[in-house]
């Protein structure tokens, strides 16, 4: 029941003053819903309990009483809640207090009342982790997380805690393991993305409970759960004033002591969750997001060089997506990577042009190609295979391949001969006037310096002079006019598509009267005995209608 | 070597006069009484002593070694480079005047400000001043902007000797709108200030006395003065040139009256009726006969009027036009030439527009391209914008509409009962846009006649496409309400069997003809929208109508897209929205695109319907996988329209092999479907058969053929790609003239000055400049600022001695007071001691 919830939660986190009238709310709620007496009684039994706890250590007995009430399955979500976050509170007290520490002047009956109270409360742990956080119940589960972490940030206010004691651990360790995802996201992204401290011994915890021995199917599953909270992190810390969010109040240093540490702890838990087996959708949306947000958390990039290389060996997509990764790591981190033109020439292929990564492929393209002391085979190769694949390619395509083409010729003029080549030998030219020629380039050689496209010609960026699409005939006019500009902006042809041209097009008004054709034609569908091909074709449409 | 100081000074002492040779005592009284001369002597004397300060000029600091030729005219000794006494007594008297009165006001409150108006502002004269506050004075009186055309009172009232100047309201058009008033009134050309003047003398005598005011001279005028004068004038001159072509055209109207006279007169033969009204003309028809002069000397006229008279007949001959040979019938063949010349005037219009290059009639309607501008402009932001890529830049390439209906040829037997066809292929008036003018009267008999059964019978046997019984044609209505949407369509013809639907629009055509009423052209607009939603209605439904129908209605739309070019279209790309929304062409979307590729001429580089119609047919060609059977027939008909849209252009749509070749294997196929899909790569084979890259195009589409047992084609696909590969030939595209190559010659410049700088790097020479010039600034600010600091120094030192002199001589003349004082009092004290001595 959310409104249950949401009162409850909200009662826990209220100071004291509010808190009577937040009582009596939740009260009243349940009662208007649930006309039951006894659901009543319970809830005013629990409100009792809890009272009497706080009113003197007398009724310490009540708090057994009330873990009971929590533990009881039989019973209404609400009761269980209501008796768990009461029971939180007096714990909180009792913590607050310093009631559940041993000190040396205790006597006796002292010393066995704190015992017991710490065996209670880790009764009440295991409550809250075994039977809320795992049970089906989502209000539960909120809840349970919710008091988890209210005593996270109690206990972290006593004297001698460590974070190792505290119930972050478990309750990260549980959270990872959960089937649904809707309190990892909760946790994710009310504690995990917002403060520093909650982050760094989440990584901690994260990389110990994967490097521990799991069996396969729970490892996949925390490696996975691991992986979506650590892309849910958007911004990466750079310098030590960027870490200032923390949840519990430090008494002595700070929880993350310095930068490099805090680091070192998520590449650390990165490389664990890397470890564990991520399966092919997963390494994509992780080589998507790589240098913006993967990258900067790594002290030494260079550890990923083995996945990306890895990942861009796979072929496809991922290829594509892990290209600007390695990049990042050639450019910064000096990385070697032998043939990488050859394995970036084999990237090319008919699915080029049509993927939803061609935008981010030709950015990273033009980038890789920029340099002036490229072998001319080489480039021309590139230019060739574009071009070929530009001929079947949607407009959007096209548009991107001929500026770049462009800017390659304007580049190494040696290539322009795949333009304009005259020939000046006799013999041969008499040879092409009676044989005609086929195209030297060959298409299936792996090997960008072995084409011979550079013997060839870009026919096919002359066919695509006439594209159906007046806008690209037109780009692709460029290749047969003076090469007078300088370079063009590839990033302006980079991001269109059908629906842009559409809309482009449709979105705007009538500015001057269409043409007509002048001759109207005697037949269109119809032949003078029955129908013409067209209108045989159509009925063929509306008969399989 | 320049002579000694001491030798300087002598000689000019000796130049002045001031020295020389002893005079004798004579001389020298006689010149000591001249006290001029004296005077002279001291100017003399100071004019020396300045020019042998060495600190009064400022010079080289040394003198040049060696003369050397320069084209600077170079004098080496008297040339000064500067006076610094002069400049420093400058600064110090503006700071003076400036900072001074500043300092002193340092620290105080209060005061007195002076706020009149160009008192401190030194560029205002006098005058000027004066003028100012006047202005404002009077601004006070009226309270309120001057400029307030609510408020009419006018704002100055003219004075004259005390009194109020007036004018009447004539007096004042008349002043005004001088030229425009007379109207041939020629005795009334007296000047309105003179008009003025003479009413004022008649009015009364003691005004004369004032007159003599008026020789004072005149005071200058004022700024709003001046411009009212300017405006007036400017005005009368408006209306001068107005009254001078007013003047022409009476003059021709006079002239154009007489026309038929003349006409007659030169012809020999005088109107009877016209001699009766004008007697006089007699004469003037002798003057044809006979010499002029000698008919004024047999008539005895006087020579002016004669003179007259001939000016006028020559002036109207002038006017007079020559008449023409009216247009001769035209033969048979010339009809069918000039028929064949506008057939190929079009034909040549649509091999522009498909290059995509402007149509000459838009050429002096549009000076520039879009684009051109654009580019003129330099402020391209976006390199794919250029190509009509970007989000909002005009489309640069569209071909404009020739919207004459001279354009369209239609064919009579289509809509031969439509009065407007036959308006149209026939003899069309000049201007042809106006569907109102092209209705002629003695034509709408005919048309309406077309409507009446027999002849609509008739119009059937010469309109072959409609092949509806002569019989149930008889059996519809022939009025019908003009339905202006497509409900109202439905409803209208809700009783019309859809065979009969050709006819039934017919009717609707014919009755609300765009000539008959001026509402009709809306209607027929709104009519022809509701068509072409219902073709898209049409076939759309189950069973379909049958395509002969659909064929008649889009004959029909194409014949009003004459007339309503802009409407229909609009309806057009709104189908093709809703088409680009769903991306899932139903046989209505399908026909839609038919129709589309029949109306509008597809081989347009740029077209506002038939881009985007093509656009989304290959969208849906790339983007889809055909995994059913409608999938492959769709794609099979739209793959044949692709072609038959670029039947004349030959376009090239990648996405069309791909779409075939998916087809050909696809599993979903039969026999008929693959037949269809191997036509339509035959049939494009056929078109690009030209394009340089066939082979590339056309090689992967062989296995698929083979695989689906084409033989035949594969065979003659194969002929093709062999004839292809003959005719390949490597590639030449530039065969303009080269690029120079860059040189690297370093640029030698003439006549060449060290102290300029060459920067070809313009922004950083201009960013040099703008160093040079603020640490000039910087330099010359702070030298100006020490100054003030000097200044302020000095002038603080000043003060304090001043006080502290003051402060002495008062100090002294307390002192010397008590001193006196106490002298006295000893001597009192003295004188009263001796007193009593004496007294003891």
């Amino acid at each position: 029941m959310p409104g249950a919830k949401a009162t409850a939660v909200a009662g826990v986190k209220r100071k004291r003053e509010a808190r009577k009238p937040e009582r009596r709310g939740s009260k009243a709620k349940p009662r208007r819903q649930e006309p039951s007496e006894e659901g009543d009684d319970a809830q005013a039994d629990i409100l009792r309990l809890e009272a009497e706890v706080l009113e003197s250590r007398k009724h310490y007995n009540n708090i057994a009483t009330l873990l009971q009430l929590a533990k009881d399955e039989s019973l209404a979500s609400e009761i269980t809640i209501l008796a768990a976050v009461a029971t939180c509170r007096i714990f909180t007290r009792l913590l607050a207090s310093g009631d559940m520490i041993k000190s040396k002047g205790m006597d006796q009956s002292e010393v066995l009342i704190v015992s017991w109270l710490k065996e209670r409360y880790r009764e009440y742990m295991d409550v809250l982790l075994r039977h809320f956080l795992r049970s089906e119940h989502a209000s539960k589960q909120s809840t349970a997380l919710t008091l988890l972490m209210r005593i996270v940030k109690e206990e972290s206010k006593q004297k001698d805690y460590s974070w190792k004691k505290t119930p972050l651990t478990q309750t990260v360790e549980t959270l990872i393991l959960l089937e649904d995802d809707a309190t990892r996201e909760e946790f994710a992204e009310k504690f995990f993305g917002q403060f520093d401290d909650i982050r760094f011994h989440t990584f901690k915890i994260i990389k110990n409970f994967l490097a521990s021995d799991l069996e396969i199917s729970q490892k996949q599953r925390a490696a996975s759960a691991s992986l979506t909270m650590l892309l849910s992190l958007q911004t990466v810390p750079t310098s030590k004033g960027d870490i200032k969010n923390f949840y519990t109040e430090p008494q002595g240093k700070s929880p993350v002591s310095s930068l490099s540490v805090y680091k070192e702890q998520a590449q650390e838990c990165w490389l664990a969750t890397l470890r564990s087996g991520i399966d092919k959708n997963q390494r994509k949306s992780v080589l998507s997001v790589f240098s913006h947000q993967i990258a900067p958390w790594f002290p030494q990039p260079e550890m990923l060089m083995d996945f990306l290389t890895d990942s861009y060996n796979v072929g496809g997509a991922t290829s594509l997506l892990a290209l600007s990764g390695l990049y990042y790591l050639i450019s910064e981190k000096n990385l070697d990577y032998p043939s990488f033109y050859q394995k970036l020439y084999s990237l090319l292929d008919e699915s080029l042009l049509y993927s939803k990564h061609r935008s981010r492929f030709f950015r990273l393209l033009d980038t890789f190609m920029s340099s002036t002391h490229l072998p001319a085979t080489l480039v021309a190769s590139f230019i060739k295979r574009l071009s070929r694949l530009a001929l079947h390619a949607p407009p959007a395509g096209v548009v991107v391949v001929m500026p770049w083409a462009y800017n390659m010729f304007k580049r190494h003029p040696a290539c322009t001969f795949m333009m304009h080549r005259e020939i000046q030998d006799p013999e041969w030219k008499e040879q092409i006037e009676e044989e005609g020629m086929d195209d030297p380039f060959n298409m299936e050689e792996k090997d960008p310096l072995l084409t011979n496209a550079i013997e060839s010609s870009v026919w096919e960026l002359e066919s695509l002079q006439s594209h159906y699409h007046p806008n690209v005939a037109t780009l692709a006019k460029i290749i047969s006019e003076q090469f007078t500009k300088r370079s063009y902006n590839l990033e302006d042809f980079l991001d269109h598509s059908y629906t842009a041209l559409l809309d482009n097009e449709l979105a705007r008004d009538l500015k001057k009267d269409p043409e007509v054709d002048f001759e109207i034609p005697k037949r269109i569908l119809t032949a003078d005995e029955g129908l013409n091909p067209l209108g045989l074709l159509l009925t063929q449409v509306i008969e399989t209608r | 070597m320049p002579p000694s100081q001491l030798k300087r000074l002598k000689a000019s002492l000796r130049d002045q006069g001031i020295t020389g040779p002893q005079k004798s005592k004579k001389q020298k009284n006689s010149q000591s009484k001249n006290a001029d001369q004296h005077a002279k002597k001291a100017a003399a004397l100071a004019s020396i002593r300045e020019s042998f300060n060495p600190f009064e000029f400022k010079h080289l600091a040394r003198p040049k070694k060696h003369d050397y030729v320069s084209n600077k005219p170079q004098d080496a000794k008297s040339r000064i480079l500067g006076r610094p006494g002069v400049t420093k007594s400058q600064g110090e008297e503006t700071r003076r005047k400036t900072l001074l009165p500043e300092l002193s006001k340092k620290n105080k409150v209060g005061g007195i400000m002076d706020r009149r108006i160009g008192e401190d502002d030194p560029t205002m004269s006098l005058e000027d001043r004066m003028m100012a506050r006047f202005e404002r004075e009077q601004q006070h009186k009226r309270g309120g902007n001057m400029f307030d055309l609510e408020d009419d009172v006018d704002q100055f009232d003219l004075t004259h000797g005390g009194q109020a100047l007036q004018f009447d309201e004539d007096d004042l058009g008349e002043e005004d709108y001088d030229a425009a008033s007379v109207s041939g009134s020629d005795e009334d050309g007296e000047d309105g200030f003179l008009k003025q003047k003479k009413r004022r003398r008649e009015s009364g005598g003691e005004e004369d006395d004032d007159g003599d005011a008026e020789e004072q001279p005149e005071r200058k005028k004022s700024k709003a003065e001046v411009m009212k004068e300017v405006i007036a004038k400017s005005k009368l001159h408006k209306y001068e040139r107005q009254q001078l072509k007013e003047d022409d055209d009476d003059l021709r109207e006079e002239l154009d009256k007489d026309l038929n006279d003349v006409l007659a007169a030169l012809r020999g033969h005088m109107n009877k009726q016209t001699a009766a009204v004008e007697p006089p003309k007699e004469a003037v028809k002798s003057d044809f006969g006979i010499n002029p002069d000698r008919a004024l000397l047999l008539e005895g006229r006087a020579r002016e009027d004669a003179d007259k008279e001939y000016d006028a007949r020559v002036r109207k001959m002038l006017y007079d036009q020559r008449s023409k040979p009216t247009e001769r019938t035209k033969t048979e063949e010339e009809k069918a030439k000039e028929e064949v010349e506008k057939l190929r005037s079009l034909e040549e219009k649509r091999m522009r527009r498909m290059k995509g290059e402007p149509t000459s009639d838009d050429e002096d309607s549009e000076p520039k391209n879009p684009q051109d501008e654009v580019e003129d402009m330099d402020i391209i932001p976006d390199d794919a914008a250029e190509f009509g890529l970007g989000a909002s830049i005009e489309q640069y390439s569209r071909p404009d509409g020739v919207d004459d209906e001279d354009d369209f040829l239609l064919d009579d037997d289509l809509i031969a009962s439509d009065s407007e066809a036959d308006l149209a292929s026939g003899d069309d008036s000049e201007d042809g846009s106006e569907v109102d003018d092209t209705m002629a009267v003695d034509e709408e008999d005919d048309f309406l006649e077309s409507v009446r059964p027999e002849t609509t019978k008739q119009s059937k046997a010469v309109n072959g496409v409609l092949t509806v019984g002569p019989d149930t044609s008889s059996k519809l209505a022939y009025t019908y309400a003009c339905p202006r949407s497509h409900e109202e369509l439905l409803k209208v013809f809700k009783s019309v069997s859809i065979t009969d639907l050709p006819t039934a629009v017919q009717r609707v055509r014919a009755l609300y003809h765009a000539g008959l009423h001026a509402e009709n052209k809306d209607k027929l607009a709104d009519f022809a929208c509701a068509l072409v939603d219902h073709i898209s209605y049409l076939s759309n439904q189950t069973p379909a109508a049958p395509l002969v129908v659909v064929d008649s209605v889009i004959r029909h739309i194409h014949s009003l897209s004459r007339s309503y070019p802009v409407a229909i279209a609009t309806r057009f790309r709104e189908h093709l929205k809703q088409l680009h929304a769903s991306n899932d062409p139903t046989p209505g979307d399908l026909t839609i695109l038919t129709a589309i590729g029949s109306i509008y001429p597809t081989s347009d580089h740029f077209h506002q319907v038939v881009t985007p119609a093509i656009t989304l047919m290959a969208r849906w060609l790339g983007l889809t996988s055909p995994a059913s059977t409608k999938d492959l027939a769709t794609g099979a008909f739209i793959g044949a329209l692709c072609l038959q849209y670029q039947r004349l252009s030959k376009r090239y749509i990648p996405e069309l092999i791909r779409y075939t070749t998916l087809c050909l294997k696809s599993p979903h196929t039969n026999s008929t479907l693959v037949k269809s899909h191997t036509q339509n790569i035959l049939t494009a084979a056929t078109l690009w058969s030209n394009t340089p890259s066939f082979i590339e195009i056309f090689t992967p589409v062989l296995t698929p053929l083979l695989a689906a047992s084409q033989k035949a084609t594969h065979h003659r696909l194969t002929i093709l790609l062999q004839a292809s590969r003959q005719a390949r030939r490597p590639q030449i595209l530039h065969n303009h003239r080269a690029l120079p190559i860059k040189s690297n010659i370093p640029k030698f410049e003439e006549s060449f000055d060290p102290t300029k700088h060459y920067d070809p790097d313009k922004d950083r020479a201009e960013a040099a400049k703008l160093r040079k010039e603020y640490k000039r600034e910087k330099k010359g600010a702070m030298r100006e600022l020490r100054k003030d600091a000097n200044f302020i120094a000095r002038e603080k030192l000043r003060e304090k001695k001043e006080k502290d002199r003051k402060y002495e001589a008062k100090e002294r003349r307390i002192i010397a007071e008590i001193q006196g004082e106490g002298a006295r009092d000893r001597n009192d004290y003295e004188r009263e001691k001796k007193k009593r001595k004496s007294s003891k």
